[in-house]
């Protein structure tokens, strides 16, 4: 029983399956309690003790399957000890057949009852298979390696074909007959590992991961692409994502908030014990909360990666003591009010409706500065953080960068994000280059992983 | 399913305190008013017998809180629960130091205390004697257990429930480690302290996010699944007695075609009981897709599942 644990053990560790030694005694202390012959029990507590966690739960019972049934299945009990000898000695032969190479030691080990070799090629395989590398060729690794195993297999098998026929006098037609159904049933089996469609260990983990995969692509993928739906896929990740930070921050400020002792409260409401401090009080802190102005360039492309800031950005209200936002072309124009009137989503629609801007006209940030300059910027102070969303593409007008400098001296930050690929940012009629010596930062924002992460540096 | 324990009825007249064999766990667990299938029997008995916790793993509302409840009600058991959350510490988890009871003892015996300093001659002298007395200000009295010392300190054998241990922080879990694996702890105060008796431990599960290994390696590990039909159907039968085996069988086949819908909540056995008990309380007799439509939200929690069912209303019950 021991041992037959100890193999399966093996055979599994050779799968993939992380088995600790502990667990190993365990599971061996456990056997000793439970009816082994009873199935269910004997495969409860292997797999109690084995699988951790329920992701693995499909690849254990196919291990479990494998091992206690199909490969003894094919095994030879009834001519064991008369077999044995006939096939070390096929083998051989077959090895010396097998020009060049002869036949890879694996499956050599597998057609003698000893799987593991072979199954930790397979695992090898597919891991390269289902490695970062997804690049072009990338799934090209596993299939390759499949193919030599595939080609092995039939190589080996046409060797037993042949060894048998050569031999065809000198062996007993029973003792032939039953090698061919040893082979051939091993064979089979070989094959129909490799073929198994499901990744050995992780079989579970694929299905989760091919959920978390799409949100990751999602993501990752720039704004200006998404289709419709994934739009609406992703305002249903923002919320998410909005959530969450809230939730960081609420904890943190929980925790940080409690501050040195407050003296005079203590002292005081221990008059009511006699003197007695029975109840000890501390200062608070107050989070510090910024003031965010907000200028949105909604030309086109710029607009689908501004209304995802926006609608990140007025989620997370609480988080900031106001936020203004304003959208330009060449006109600007302040669209907070929208959004104090109607909730995020819906906000989002009438501000293209309802803001009174002209879309048709070209961009010009030079003028929407001027213009910020003289209606807006005495307010700003040195608790108000700046964040200009656009592409800086100013059609060759004056960039005005002068007005920037001004509201970076009279703010706390002035940061600038761009939705624009890097290549292009210097190119053309793009002020980026001008533009960014004045920002104390100028950033990539193409996609929600890099929005996701300049919102969490903003309010954490 | 909750609140729906029944307690067993001793009609040996004996308490029964002990599983005797896998059989017998289940036995045990069924008269407690839950049904299990072999698995799960196998892995409470060893868990009984090795004194080793379970970390149970499984969709919501698969009966993971049930199972505690009904070990700590077959093993006649008081039961100790404590729900993990995000930012559980130390301080709710295992103990904290009564404040206002120490100060209030201190000013008690401030006559004493002045007795004992009375006639040292230095301050030092009248600290150390203080000093002396240290053990009488932090000893067990001013200890305020929470649920895992609690457990600990218990003198009868207990069911210690840690449910949605994935919930709480990281730190936490690690000092999960040395309460699970030796059954002690140890207060700075006033050193390790080891379990009286060594209590039944269940963990629960929910993938919020994934245990860390060293705290797996000391449990055994059981995944409940949504039950196969026959069990359902048991359960069902055996929370309401008076639901008809038609009704009965219609309600577990529907759940089960909804099931391997694409929905966003799919509905467990706690959703198929409730369900099953709204039915009998409007004294359905038949499942039509119009009661179905109608008693949905029993089943289903959100908006876009219930119109996805509704359209395959028909095609459900079949």
């Amino acid at each position: 029983m021991v041992n037959l644990t100890l193999k399966f053990v093996a055979f599994a560790r050779g799968s993939g399956l992380r088995i600790s030694t502990s667990e190993v005694l365990d599971c061996l202390n456990h056997l000793a309690l439970v009816d082994v012959l009873d199935q269910e029990q004997f495969a409860m507590t292997l797999r109690t003790n084995f699988v951790k966690t329920y992701r693995d739960q499909p690849a254990f019972d196919r291990l479990f399957r494998l091992f206690f049934h199909e490969l003894r299945d094919a095994d030879t009990s009834k001519h064991a000890g008369t077999l044995n000898g006939h096939i070390e000695e096929a083998l051989a032969a077959m090895q010396q057949q097998m020009q060049p190479g002869g036949l890879p030691q694996p499956i050599r080990d597998f057609l003698l009852d000893d799987p593991l070799g072979y199954l930790q090629a397979l695992q090898a395989g597919r891991a390269e298979q289902m490695g970062p590398g997804q690049a072009l060729g990338g799934n090209m690794g596993g299939l390759v390696n499949r193919l030599a195993i595939m080609l092995a297999l039939d190589n080996a098998r046409s060797a037993m074909a042949r060894y048998l026929s050569e031999n065809r006098n000198s062996i007993p037609w029973e003792i032939r007959e039953d090698l061919n159904a040893y082979f051939t049933a091993r064979l089979r089996n070989a094959r129909d590992l490799l073929f198994e469609n499901q990744p050995a260990v992780g079989a579970g983990v694929q299905t989760r991961i091919s959920q978390d995969q799409r949100l990751n692509q999602l993501s990752g993928k720039a704004f200006q692409a998404l289709t419709p739906k994934e739009m609406q896929e992703l305002r249903e990740v923002i919320r998410k994502l909005a959530a969450k930070l809230k939730d960081t921050l609420n904890r943190r400020n929980a925790k940080r908030s409690r501050g040195m002792l407050d003296f005079k409260k203590t002292v005081r409401r221990s008059a009511q014990y006699y003197g007695l401090p029975m109840e000890v009080v501390y200062k608070k802190r107050i989070p510090h909360k910024s003031k965010l102005v907000v200028l949105c360039d909604v030309s086109g492309s710029v607009w689908s990666a501004a209304r995802f800031m926006l609608n990140m950005l007025y989620s997370l209200q609480e988080c900031f003591t106001k936020v203004r936002s304003f959208i330009f072309v060449s006109d600007l124009t302040e669209i907070t009010a929208i959004f104090e009137r109607y909730e995020a989503d819906t906000a989002m629609d009438k501000v293209l409706s309802e803001a009174d801007i002209d879309y048709q006209a070209a961009t010009n940030y030079g003028r929407m500065l001027r213009l910020f300059q003289d209606q807006y910027l005495e307010t700003l102070n040195k608790k108000t953080t700046v964040i200009i969303i656009g592409d800086a593409r100013s059609n060759y007008q004056d960039p005005e960068e002068g007005i920037l400098k001004e509201i970076r001296e009279k703010s706390r930050r002035l940061i600038w994000l761009n939705p624009e690929t890097k290549q292009f940012w210097y190119s053309g009629d793009s002020e980026a280059a001008t533009y960014q010596p004045y920002c104390h930062e100028f950033r990539l924002c193409q996609n929600l992983d890099q929005l996701h992460d300049f919102i969490k540096e903003l309010v954490l | 399913m909750k609140a729906m324990l029944r307690p067993i009825e001793n009609n040996e007249g004996t308490r029964c305190c002990k599983f005797e064999g896998v059989a017998d766990v289940g036995a045990k667990l069924q008269r407690a008013g839950y049904i299990c299938s072999k698995e799960i029997a196998t892995v409470v008995y060893l868990a009984m017998v090795t004194q080793k916790p379970i970390l149970v793993e499984g969709p919501a509302g698969v009966g993971k809180t049930e199972l505690a409840k009904a070990v700590a009600n077959s093993l006649n058991r008081r039961m100790i629960r404590l729900q993990c959350y995000e930012g559980l510490d130390e301080a709710k988890a295992l103990y904290e130091w009564e404040y206002g009871k120490q100060l209030l003892y201190t000013q008690i015996v401030k006559d004493k205390i002045n007795e004992v300093i009375k006639d040292a001659a230095t301050l030092t002298e009248a600290l150390d004697r203080i000093a002396g007395e240290e053990d009488a200000f932090f000893s067990e009295r001013f200890i305020q257990p929470r649920p895992l010392l609690q457990a600990l300190y218990s003198e009868e054998p207990v069911v210690l429930l840690i449910d949605e241990v994935d919930k709480a922080d990281p730190e936490f879990e690690a000092f999960l480690l040395e309460i699970l694996s030796d059954f002690q702890i140890s207060i700075p105060e006033l050193g390790t302290r080891k379990a009286v008796e060594i209590p039944f431990v269940v963990l629960t599960s929910n993938n919020y996010r994934d245990i860390s290994d060293a705290l797996k390696r000391r449990c055994i590990h059981l995944y409940i699944d949504y039950p196969d039909q026959d069990l359902e159907l048991k359960i069902v039968q055996l929370k309401y007695p008076e639901i008809s085996r038609q009704l009965a069988l219609q309600v577990v086949d529907a759940v089960r075609h909804i099931r391997k819908l694409d929905i966003k909540k799919k509905p467990s056995i706690s959703e198929t009981l409730d369900w099953a008990h709204s039915l009998v309380a409007l004294q359905v007799k038949d499942l039509s897709p119009e009661t179905m439509a109608d008693t949905l939200n029993m089943i289903v929690k959100y908006k876009a599942d219930m119109d996805l069912i509704r359209r395959q209303a028909g095609h459900l019950l079949k």
